[in-house]
C-alpha cells in the first residue's frame, strides 16, 4: 500500500511539475522542414532585431504539412518553411495560408513564388552533377547522360523517396515529357544496378572515392564535401546548359504564413526579415544556396546565379504535379 | 455485488478500449472512403511486394531472436559461471537501444571509411564488397540484435522456473542432452517462446526506424511514405487496415496455439539446480555471449562514446541537450505510469472474467501495438481535434497516443502477474469488509506489484525510445532525445546524434535495474 501510495502522489507531483508548452503572447512558432541549424542564425539575428522571440518545431516537411492539415484553425503555427517548393505549393491548394502583401513579395524572383503571392522562395538550389576527375565521363554534360549505357554501374543517385529527387524527376518530366523522363528512368535504374543511397552526402562520398563515376546531387553537397575534403577528386557539372538544352532544374526553400495564425502580422514581419538584404544573405550563405532575391549575391564559392540557365519550370508547378512525378517512378519500379 | 462490481470494471475497461482502439476507427473509416479503384491499384502496384518483404522480414528476424535468445538463455540458466551477472545485463542492455539507432550505427560503420568497413578491407581486401547493410537480411540483422533480450528475457525466466523431473526421465530412458533440449525442454519452453517472439514479431511490423534508416520496403515504410510522400492519408489507411488483419491473423494463431500448450508441474518437484561450467565450458560460453554482447551493445556503445566524446571535445554540447535529456525522461515517466494505469482495468476484467467480451476487449487493446506509430499519430490527432478539442495542444494528445500504442505491454505484464493470484486471497479481503476499491488497493495490487513494475518498465523504455508519434505530436518546442536524434542524424551530424543517443542508452539504465532487480527477486 505504501509503495501505491507513494507512486500515486510521486505522479501527481510530475504532472503538477510539467513544463506548460505553450507559445507565449509575443512568440511565432514556425513549423520547420529545414536543418535547424541553417535557420536558427537568421531567427536569432531577428529576435535580436526586434525582441520577437521564435520558437522552432522541426520535423520533416512533409509530415508538418499533414499536421498543419489536420490542424486546420486549431494550429498553434504562424508560419510554414520548407525545403521543397512542391510542398509549400501543395500547402497553398489545401488553401493552408495566408496571401503575403505585395511589397514583401515582390522583391523576390516570380518564378521563385507562389503566383497568389501565399508563398515566397527564400533560397534557392540547383540540381548538378558530381564527377570524379579520374573517370570517362568528359561527354557528360546533362542530366539525361546519366542513362547512357558508358555509364553502366557508374551512377549515383539517392533513393526515389527522396524529395529533392522527386523535385528534379518533376522538373525533367515538366521540361521534357512523361515518355522521354520515364526511358531516362528505366536507364538510371539500369545504370545504377538497382543499388542507390540514402542521403546526398553518400552520393558525393561515392563519386570522390571513385567508386562510382557521377551522381546527382544538390549543388551544396559537393562544397560541404569539399569542406571536409579539400582535394577530393571531384567536379561539379553544371547540366543541361548547352543550346537547346532544358537548364538546370530549380528548387527553393520558402516560408508562408499560416491562414490561422492569430500573429499573422508579426509572422508578415518575419517574412519581411527574411526577404531583406540582410536576411536573404544570411539565410542562404548558411548552406551556400542562392537568395532569392534579385541582386543579392551568393556566396563566391559556387558558380555565380547568371552564369546559370535555369530550366523554366515555375516552382509552382512542383507541388500540382508531385503525384504524377510519384505514379511515374513507381511504375518505373525505382528503388 | 458481484455482478455490480464486474459491471463497474467492465464500462471502466470499455472506456479504455474505445481510446486504445480509436486509430483502428480511423484506419477502417479512412479505408472505406478509398474507392475500389483505388484499392486495386494498392493491390497492382504495391500489396504482394509489401506482404512479401513485411513476412520474409518477419520470418529472419523471429529465427534471428530465436538462436540468440534460446542460447543466451539456456547457458546461462543451466550454467553457473564466472561474471554470469555481468552477461545476464549484456543480454538485457540491447534493449537501451532503439532501432534506427541501431541501423544508423551500423550503416556508418559499415560503410568504407567506417568502422567495420575499414576492419572488412583489411581482412578480406578491397576486392570482396562489404555486406550490403540496405537488405532484408541487414534489416533483419539489425532487428533481431535490437529484439532478441525479450525472448532471452522470457526464456530464462522459464528456464529457472522449470521442474527437473521430466528431464531427469528422459535423461534415465537413454536420451542424448540434444535430444532432451528438442522433446523436453523446447516443448516446456513453447509458451515463453511464444510469448517472446510475438513481442519482437509485432514490434518488426510496427518498426519504423530500422527500416527508414535502411529504406527496405516494409508495410511501415510504405504507409509512412504514402501519408507522407503522396499526403495520401486514405491510401495510407488502407495499407494499415491490411496490416492489421495480419497483426491480428498472427496474434490469434499465437493465441490458438499458446492455449493448446499446458504445462503444469507440482510445487514440490525439485527445481533445477544450474551445474558449474567446466574451464572449457567457460571459455566457449563467454565466447558465444561475447559475440552476441559486442554486436548488440559493446560495439555500438563505444560508437556512441567515441563521437560523443568527439562532441564534447569540441564544446558542441549546450544547455538546450540537458533540456531535450529532462524532456524525454519525463516523457518516459509520465507515459509509462499512465499507461499502467489504464492497462490495469483491462488486465483485472480480463482475469476475472472469460467471455467474448473481454477477448475482445483485450485484442482491441493490443491494436496500438500492431499499428505504424504515424498511423497512430494521426488517428489520435484527428480524433481529438473532433471531438475534444479543448484538449488539444500540450501534452495531453501526446500522452494519449502513447498510452494508446504501448498499452498492450502493461495489459500482458500485469495480467500475467493476476494470473498467478488465488482468487480465495481477494475473497478473504472481502470477507473482513473491504470493499472493491479498498481490497484492490490493499490486497491486490501490492499482490501483483511485481508484474506493475515490469508493465512499467517495459512501456518507459519503449515510450522514451519512441520516434515516429512523438516527432508528430510533441507539443511546440518540445524536442526529446530521440527527435534530436533524428534531426542531427538527417543532416548526418554524428557528432551530435550520438550525445543524445548515450543519453537515451543512460536513462534506460535505471529502468532495466529496477526489472532486473524484480526478476531477481521472483
Amino acid at each position: 500500500m505504501k509503495l501505491a501510495n507513494k507512486l500515486g502522489s510521486g505522479l501527481l507531483a510530475l504532472l503538477m511539475a510539467m513544463p506548460v508548452v505553450h507559445a507565449a503572447e509575443d512568440e511565432l512558432v514556425v513549423y520547420s522542414g529545414r536543418s535547424d541549424k541553417f535557420v536558427k542564425p537568421v531567427i536569432k539575428a531577428f529576435t535580436e532585431a526586434t525582441g520577437i522571440k521564435v520558437v522552432l518545431h522541426s520535423a520533416k516537411s512533409t509530415a508538418l504539412l499533414n499536421k498543419l492539415r489536420v490542424e486546420g484553425e486549431r494550429t498553434e503555427a504562424d508560419l510554414y518553411l520548407s525545403n521543397d517548393a512542391g510542398n509549400l505549393q501543395l500547402g497553398s491548394e489545401m488553401g493552408l495560408f495566408l496571401p503575403l502583401p505585395v511589397k514583401v513579395t515582390d522583391v523576390i524572383d516570380a518564378r521563385l513564388r507562389a503566383p497568389d503571392n501565399s508563398w515566397v522562395g527564400l533560397s534557392a538550389r540547383a540540381r548538378v552533377l558530381v564527377a570524379n576527375t579520374a573517370s570517362d565521363s568528359g561527354f557528360v554534360e546533362s542530366v539525361f547522360d546519366l542513362a547512357d549505357p558508358r555509364l553502366k554501374d557508374k551512377i549515383a543517385v539517392t533513393h526515389s523517396g527522396n524529395g529533392s529527387f522527386i523535385a528534379g524527376v518533376t522538373v525533367y518530366m515538366l521540361a521534357e515529357g512523361s515518355d522521354k523522363t520515364r526511358s531516362w528512368l528505366k536507364g538510371v535504374k539500369e545504370n545504377s544496378g538497382g543499388k542507390t543511397f540514402n542521403k546526398h552526402s553518400k552520393v558525393v562520398k561515392a563519386v570522390a572515392s571513385g567508386k562510382k563515376a557521377v551522381g546527382l546531387v544538390n549543388h551544396y553537397y559537393i562544397y560541404r564535401h569539399l569542406d571536409a575534403h579539400p582535394d577530393a577528386p571531384i567536379r561539379v557539372i553544371v547540366p543541361d546548359q548547352g543550346e537547346g538544352g532544358m537548364g538546370v532544374a530549380w528548387n527553393v526553400a520558402g516560408i508562408a504564413v499560416s491562414k490561422y495564425s492569430k500573429k499573422s502580422e508579426t509572422a508578415v514581419r518575419f517574412v519581411e526579415f527574411l526577404v531583406s538584404e540582410k536576411g536573404q544573405k544570411q539565410f542562404a550563405e548558411v548552406n551556400r544556396e542562392y537568395p532569392a532575391r534579385k541582386g543579392v549575391a551568393a556566396v563566391s564559392v559556387i558558380p555565380p546565379a547568371d552564369s546559370i540557365r535555369a530550366a523554366t519550370v515555375a516552382m509552382a508547378e512542383l507541388g500540382k504535379h508531385r503525384n504524377a512525378t510519384i505514379d511515374l517512378l513507381e511504375a518505373v519500379g525505382m528503388p | 455485488m458481484v455482478l455490480k462490481r464486474f459491471s463497474f470494471l467492465s464500462s471502466v475497461t470499455g472506456v479504455v478500449v474505445l481510446m486504445a482502439a480509436i486509430p483502428l476507427f480511423f484506419v477502417v473509416y479512412s479505408s472505406f472512403q478509398l474507392s475500389s479503384e483505388r484499392w486495386y491499384g494498392l493491390w497492382d502496384t504495391r500489396l504482394p511486394d509489401l506482404m512479401g518483404n513485411t513476412l520474409w522480414l518477419a520470418l529472419i528476424v523471429a529465427l534471428g531472436c530465436f538462436i540468440l535468445g534460446v542460447s543466451s538463455a539456456w547457458l546461462i540458466a543451466r550454467r553457473t559461471f564466472a561474471g554470469r551477472t555481468l552477461a545476464i545485463w549484456l543480454m538485457v542492455l540491447p534493449l537501451a537501444i532503439p532501432t534506427y539507432v541501431f541501423a544508423y550505427i551500423y550503416t556508418s560503420m559499415l560503410a568504407d571509411d567506417g568502422w567495420l568497413g575499414k576492419l572488412w578491407v583489411t581482412l578480406f581486401g578491397s576486392g570482396v564488397g562489404i555486406p550490403d547493410i540496405y537488405t532484408g537480411w541487414g534489416a533483419g540483422f539489425i532487428l533481431s540484435l535490437a529484439g532478441f533480450s525479450y525472448v532471452f528475457l522470457l526464456v530464462r525466466t522459464s528456464l529457472t522456473g522449470a521442474s527437473l523431473s521430466m528431464e531427469e526421465a528422459a535423461r534415465l530412458h537413454g536420451a542424448t542432452p540434444l535430444e532432451v533440449f528438442m522433446r523436453v525442454q523446447l516443448p516446456l519452453l513453447r509458451p515463453a517462446l511464444a510469448a517472446g517472439l510475438a513481442v519482437v514479431t509485432l514490434h518488426v511490423l510496427s518498426d519504423f526506424g530500422a527500416v527508414s534508416m535502411l529504406q527496405y520496403q516494409t508495410f511501415t515504410l510504405s504507409i509512412y511514405m504514402q501519408m507522407e510522400g503522396r499526403l495520401d492519408n486514405q491510401g495510407a489507411a488502407g495499407l494499415s487496415l491490411v496490416l492489421v488483419m495480419l497483426s491480428l491473423t498472427f496474434l490469434v494463431l499465437e493465441r490458438f496455439f499458446r492455449s493448446r500448450q499446458r504445462y503444469f508441474s507440482n510445487s514440490r518437484s525439485r527445481r533445477f539446480q544450474p551445474r558449474r561450467a567446466t574451464g572449457g565450458e567457460l571459455v566457449m560460453i563467454w565466447c558465444w555471449l561475447g559475440l552476441i554482447a559486442l554486436f548488440a551493445f559493446i560495439l555500438p556503445l563505444v560508437w556512441v562514446l567515441h563521437w560523443s566524446w568527439q562532441a564534447w571535445s569540441a564544446d558542441l554540447i549546450g544547455s538546450e541537450f540537458w533540456g531535450y535529456t529532462y524532456n524525454s525522461l519525463m516523457l518516459g515517466v509520465i507515459a509509462a505510469s499512465a499507461t499502467v494505469v489504464v492497462g490495469l482495468p483491462v488486465a483485472l476484467y480480463h482475469s476475472r472474467v472469460r467471455s467474448w467480451l473481454s477477448a475482445c476487449y483485450l485484442h482491441l487493446s493490443s491494436i496500438g501495438f500492431v499499428l505504424p506509430g504515424p498511423v497512430v499519430a494521426l488517428g489520435v490527432i484527428t480524433f481529438v481535434l473532433a471531438q475534444l478539442p479543448l484538449l488539444y495542444g500540450g501534452l495531453v494528445v501526446l500522452l494519449m497516443a502513447l498510452m494508446v500504442r504501448f498499452m498492450p505491454l502493461a495489459v500482458q505484464s500485469q495480467e500475467a502477474a493476476m494470473q498467478q493470484l488465488t482468487p480465495s486471497i481477494e475473497q478473504a479481503g472481502r470477507v473482513l469488509g473491504a470493499g472493491p476499491l479498498e481490497n484492490l488497493w490493499r490486497v491486490t495490487l501490492p499482490m501483483i506489484r511485481g508484474g506493475v513494475i515490469t508493465a512499467w518498465v517495459l512501456v518507459f523504455i519503449d515510450v522514451i525510445k519512441e520516434l515516429p508519434a512523438t516527432l508528430i505530436l510533441r507539443p511546440i518546442g518540445y524536442d526529446t532525445l530521440p527527435v534530436r536524434i533524428w534531426i542531427e542524424a538527417s543532416e548526418e551530424m554524428l557528432e551530435l546524434a550520438a550525445p543524445a543517443a548515450l543519453m537515451l542508452i543512460v536513462g534506460t539504465l535505471p529502468a532495466l535495474w529496477i526489472m532486473m532487480r524484480a526478476e531477481g527477486r521472483r
